[in-house]
């Protein structure tokens, strides 16, 4: 392609892919020490998931209240430039470094203009379920994403879009731009580093969970949204009627240490944030019954075994049986077939009126498909080395850190995003002094 | 220990690191795999009823409690409809465990070690089988006459009587081996559990006996009622069904048993003397050869589905299906192809020959069915009548 294809061309010292909790901590860790960094997020703000939480364990710490100081630290920062709603197809490796080319996607509201004002929301007669929300509330088909979003700019929803122009006339700053192409942005950097997150395990993969995909079985993701203060009702209510749940349980291991759905490895984290929910909900209900039905409870972190003990302490339930089947009852309860091996082995269908999968983690994007980096068979990029060079990957220049490498906590994901930029500035350094010593072996 | 048993007697418990090795060697997969999180048990369509399996039997391997693990009834219970290992996460295989655990079971109870070799190695069960069949064939040979006439005559080639005779000895065999088996199944059953069987009510006995004989062994009821065909293949009409393709195999066998049995009787009452040719729909023929059609159906839609492995109730086979599968094809194969000799003109010279092999086939498997799978047909009742007395008239569990 010819240099004019591309409208711009950015050139910086570090790009970061992803501008979740570890694609954020390592750009500011990097712009701290004076190294100009560019970061790519796919979606229309940047956060990652932990914007969408509602607090984080072990701390207990509400999560918009720690994580939007380090977007709007990130969106901020003069050395950090920030594209969101931006895809990155290629990464290829050059002379002096690397070559990304990144398609920043239509708005189809220019963003330079739009105010983050919100009329053309108000104006907007189309409800579409909400992603943020994990689908249990409704946005409108133009929207800025969320209350919290960085930047604040809306986002028009061509798919769902009836083309009504009410947007357009309600728009104090003429930001609709219907007319908008998708951008193509050639950059250049010295050093790559791959923060692309993950995905949750789906909830249908488990074919004895399928029949019981009602209203009332909902992620642990779900359950965020449906704790945290600024979620879709306001409370915790069960999907389906809006019912007050009595008996709520979680179904561990939902989307991890299972071979039926190629996920044999432990996702790490479910353990921990069903056991933080359940405290949570035993605040927000206090008359509910919250079982939380596990294989084994993994409990790693510091501080995380007092954590689970706190929860025991706290009467929460907690039972050793791997749920065989989820079956929907007509009134909108479900029911959970267990074995009760610690009792005297009967099987019985336990009755929930919320049922939450705690479903795992998974590959947040297919990284081999754009870099050159190998992954391991389950699409996590591979270490250059798993015990001593963990955020490293083989190819020279190019880093990983957070939930792309592996699974992993918010808390071990914080600290290899500073280690990422320590090893990234260390190698920024060095290759900036071999290439001032071929400078001057140059000039002889 | 209280986690995985119901047992509240503080008996010692031996536990032998060899039991799982020896397991495997019976076809097990990994036994070590199942990190015992009860979803098996939990699926199991019939596990409500008969207590936990396969969960605790599996446990039960792990540990080495060998006594245990010979002394659960459960073993029998199972269908093999592979509900359990479509759900296993760890891809252990619980229901090609409990096959395992009853080709184990099966051979701690035989006194010989035969159906020990049987079900652990393939070449000495090929050369094994091979050689008896032989050899009862030879020996058969022995007896013959020279014939004459234009029409194969089965029994002026060989004389009946001696025929009969061979056969009650082999039935004999089959007894002595059957009743040492039950004997020793029994025992093993009472062994360690001995406090659950107090005294009963004839009456509660008699239910036992009626539901683990008529309702399960020959009615069949859970098999038909509860244990789905795989998933995905749901949508089969009946007579491609699991329950319909054992039963058609158990109702040829049968059948042809009986027509067998009942010629002997004819003849040793003198109302029709053996090898007297009798037409199509005479009762005891009729019998014998609508067995051998459902025979040799069901018993080729298990061959190819073995084969084809595309069920995962079918996706490991071991020796013991293999070759029990392969003697009961053979055995009403080579009973068509003897009617299509007395049919055909001019007496084929094969003719005699596969008289020979079907005889000496028929003997084999009766000679061997308690050292193989067929042994389920001897031990599930007393085990399912264990079972019941147990749970008291099949409701909780104990």
């Amino acid at each position: 392609m010819s240099a004019a294809a591309f409208a711009r061309r950015i050139d910086a010292d570090v790009l970061v892919v992803g501008a979740g909790i570890a694609g954020l901590q390592a750009s500011l860790d990097l712009g701290d020490q004076g190294y100009r960094v560019l970061l790519v997020e796919r979606e229309a703000s940047i956060g990652g998931h932990m914007i969408g939480l509602s607090k984080v364990f072990p701390t207990m710490d509400c999560a918009s209240c720690i994580t939007t100081p380090k977007m709007s630290a990130a969106a901020h920062h003069d050395l950090v430039t920030t594209l969101t709603y931006s895809d990155v197809t290629s990464i290829t490796r050059v002379p002096g470094g690397f070559e990304a080319r990144i398609v920043k996607r239509p708005r189809y509201v220019n963003e330079d203009a739009c105010t983050g004002c919100r009329l053309c929301e108000y104006a907007c007669p189309v409800d579409v379920p909400h992603e943020f929300d994990g689908g249990l509330g409704a946005r409108r088909a133009i929207a800025v994403p969320f209350g919290t979003a960085i930047p604040q700019k809306a986002v028009l929803d061509l798919a769902n879009c009836i083309l009504c122009g009410k947007c357009e006339k309600a728009c104090p700053a003429g930001a609709i731009d219907l007319l908008q192409e998708p951008e193509a942005i050639e950059a250049r950097a010295r050093a790559v580093v791959l923060a692309t997150g993950y995905r949750p395990t789906p909830t249908d993969a488990k074919r004895e969970y399928v029949a019981g995909r009602t209203g009332n079985v909902i992620s642990g993701l779900d359950m965020e949204r449906l704790l945290a203060p600024n979620g879709p009702y306001g409370r915790v209510l069960r999907p389906s009627d809006g019912k007050i749940p009595e008996r709520i349980a979680y179904v561990q291991c939902a989307g991890s240490r299972d071979e039926t759905l190629g996920v044999p490895y432990c996702s790490r984290v479910c353990c921990m944030y069903a056991i933080k929910q359940a405290m949570l909900l035993s605040g927000a209900l206090p008359l509910a019954d919250i079982t939380i039905y596990h294989m084994d409870i993994r409990t790693f972190g510091k501080g995380y075994e007092e954590f689970y003990q706190t929860a025991r302490s706290m009467g929460i339930n907690f039972v050793k049986a791997k749920v065989a089947r989820i079956t929907p009852r007509p009134d909108g309860d479900v029911d959970l077939r267990i074995e009760h091996q610690e009792e005297d082995g009967r099987v019985e269908d336990v009755r929930h009126d919320l049922v939450v999968l705690s479903v795992g983690l998974e590959p947040g994007d297919d990284v081999g498909r754009f870099a050159p980096v190998r992954t391991d068979r389950y699409g996590f990029v591979r270490s250059a080395d798993a015990a001593l060079d963990v955020t490293g990957t083989e190819v020279p220049g190019m880093f990983a850190a957070g939930t792309a490498l592996a699974p992993k906590d918010i808390v071990d994901t914080v600290a290899e995003a500073s280690a990422v930029a320590m090893r990234v500035a260390g190698y920024l350094r060095r290759s900036t002094e071999t290439a001032d010593e071929l400078v001057e072996v140059a000039r002889g | 220990m209280s986690v995985t048993t119901q047992d509240r007697s503080l008996a010692p418990v031996r536990l032998e690191r060899s039991l799982i090795p020896e397991l495997e060697r019976f076809g097990a997969v990994d036994v070590s795999a199942c990190f015992n999180c009860g979803s098996c048990t939990a699926v199991c369509p019939i596990g409500t009823e008969d207590g936990a399996f396969p969960r605790r039997l599996i446990r039960y391997a792990q540990l080495g409690m060998r006594d245990r693990l010979a002394a659960s009834p459960e073993v029998w219970s199972c269908y093999a409809c592979g509900e359990c290992t479509q759900s296993c996460p760890r891809d252990a295989d619980p229901a090609g465990f409990m096959a395992a655990a009853r080709r184990w079971a099966t051979a701690s109870h035989d006194h010989t070690g035969l159906a020990r070799r049987l079900a652990t190695s393939a070449p000495f069960a090929t050369v094994f089988i091979t050689l008896l069949v032989g050899a009862l064939a030879a020996f058969l040979y022995t007896a013959h006459r020279p014939v004459s006439g234009r029409e194969i005559a089965l029994f002026e080639y060989l004389p009946a009587t001696f025929v009969h005779n061979l056969g009650i000895a082999i039935l004999a065999a089959f007894g002595v081996a059957a009743i040492g088996g039950l004997v020793r199944c029994c025992r093993t059953l009472s062994r360690v559990r001995p406090a659950e069987h107090g005294t009963r009510s004839t009456r509660a006995i008699g239910e036992a006996v009626w539901f683990a004989v008529a309702r399960e062994s020959i009615a069949q009821e859970r098999m038909r009622r509860e244990c789905a065909d795989d998933p995905g293949v749901e949508a089969r009409p009946w007579y491609l069904r699991r329950w319909f393709i054992h039963a058609a195999t158990m109702w040829g066998f049968l059948g042809l048993l009986v027509a067998t049995i009942a010629d002997f009787l004819l003849d040793l009452t003198g109302l029709k003397p053996t090898g007297v040719h009798v037409p199509l729909w005479y009762p005891v023929r009729l019998l014998g050869t609508l067995g051998g059609l459902l025979l040799v159906y069901g018993t080729s839609v298990s061959i190819v589905r073995r084969v084809r492995k595309r069920e995962r109730s079918v996706a490991r086979s071991s020796v013991s299906d293999w070759w029990f599968l392969w003697l009961l094809w053979f055995a009403g194969v080579s009973g068509f192809a003897l009617e299509l000799a007395l049919y055909l003109p001019d007496a084929p010279g094969w003719g005699y020959p596969v008289f020979l092999f079907h005889v000496a086939v028929s003997m084999t498997l009766v000679l061997l069915a308690p050292f193989g799978k067929f042994a389920h047909a001897i031990y599930r009742p007393v085990a399912l009548a264990v079972l019941r007395l147990r749970s008291g008239s099949g409701g909780a569990p104990a």
